[in-house]
């Protein structure tokens, strides 16, 4: 049976260190519009798994309220990602 | 609608509008490093020519609907618009204002057009040297992630480490490029 690298913290810095390496190699072996194409498919991907997660989450099969809830879960990552990074303009009529 | 049909009328209304612009953000980041996910599309817009940002904004609000107040970003004191798709998937859209800092007036000249066969269209990235100093001078952990797989996937060898080198002295980030250069495993 292969060891358990989490028990051997030089062991799992060199499985994360490999996994790594071949993240590189194959975005090396990509061209820019290659990489590109590959955010727009990641991303899609994501937001469709987050999606469905919502639905599952809901205990519903509308599509509509699912992408209710992802949106709200999206407002609240921004809330807490962008605290204290911008300021709004102030307008003399505001 | 996915997102690369968001990229396209981005570029489109850009276009119509006379705005000179370029992809910046996880984007730019993936078209030079590892590729991630986002639902972020930031675009850096120079507002001084053209028809201006007000008008392609207005181009995209059937599509887009942007945050009727402009935020300053509190690091670099930009103007930020930010808006979000009408239709789902929650897209998120960023126009960020080309303002008066000599990096970014910099780098913004120094952008690249390239063909994406997906879109069918040509678009504009800064330098991949660009893209390091940007993101550790953001320097959030996923900034720094990303301006490590920059520099990887790019290699130094390859890259012009003296204009990162001196931007990063401008900007006090030597520390974090040491840091994302140590970070590189053997290949």
């Amino acid at each position: 049976m292969q060891s358990n690298p989490h028990e051997d913290p030089l062991a799992l810095k060199a499985l994360q260190g490999a996994i790594y390496r071949d993240k590189i190699l194959r975005s090396r072996a990509l061209t820019t519009a290659q990489r590109l194409e590959e955010v727009f498919a990641l991303s899609n991907h994501q937001v469709g798994m987050m999606h469905a997660g919502a639905m599952d989450r809901l205990g519903t099969t509308d599509e509509a309220e699912g992408w209710r809830e992802v949106r709200r879960w999206f407002e609240r990552l921004d809330a807490i990602r962008e605290h204290g990074r911008f300021v709004r303009e102030i307008t003399l009529n505001s | 609608m996915t997102l690369e049909q968001v990229v396209a009328h981005l570029i489109d209304a850009a276009e119509a509008s006379e705005v000179p612009f370029m992809v910046v953000g996880a984007f730019a980041a993936g078209a030079y490093g590892v590729p991630r996910s986002t639902r972020d599309l930031d675009l850096l817009v120079a507002v001084q020519t053209g028809g201006g940002v007000g008008e392609m904004i207005r181009k995209l609000d059937p599509l887009i609907e942007f945050d009727p107040q402009t935020l300053f970003d509190s690091l670099t004191w930009g103007r930020r618009h930010v808006g979000h798709s009408r239709a789902s998937p929650p897209f998120k859209v960023e126009l960020f204002e080309v303002f008066d800092d000599p990096f970014v007036a910099e780098q913004f000249g120094r952008r690249r057009r390239l063909f994406i066969p997906m879109l069918n269209r040509h678009t504009w990235l800064p330098t991949p040297e660009d893209v390091v100093v940007q993101k550790l001078r953001w320097g959030r952990n996923k900034d720094l992630d990303d301006a490590r797989d920059v520099l990887a996937v790019q290699s130094p060898e390859m890259l012009d480490m003296d204009y990162i080198n001196r931007w990063c002295e401008i900007h006090g980030t030597q520390e974090r490029l040491r840091e994302a250069l140590e970070g590189i495993p053997p290949l």
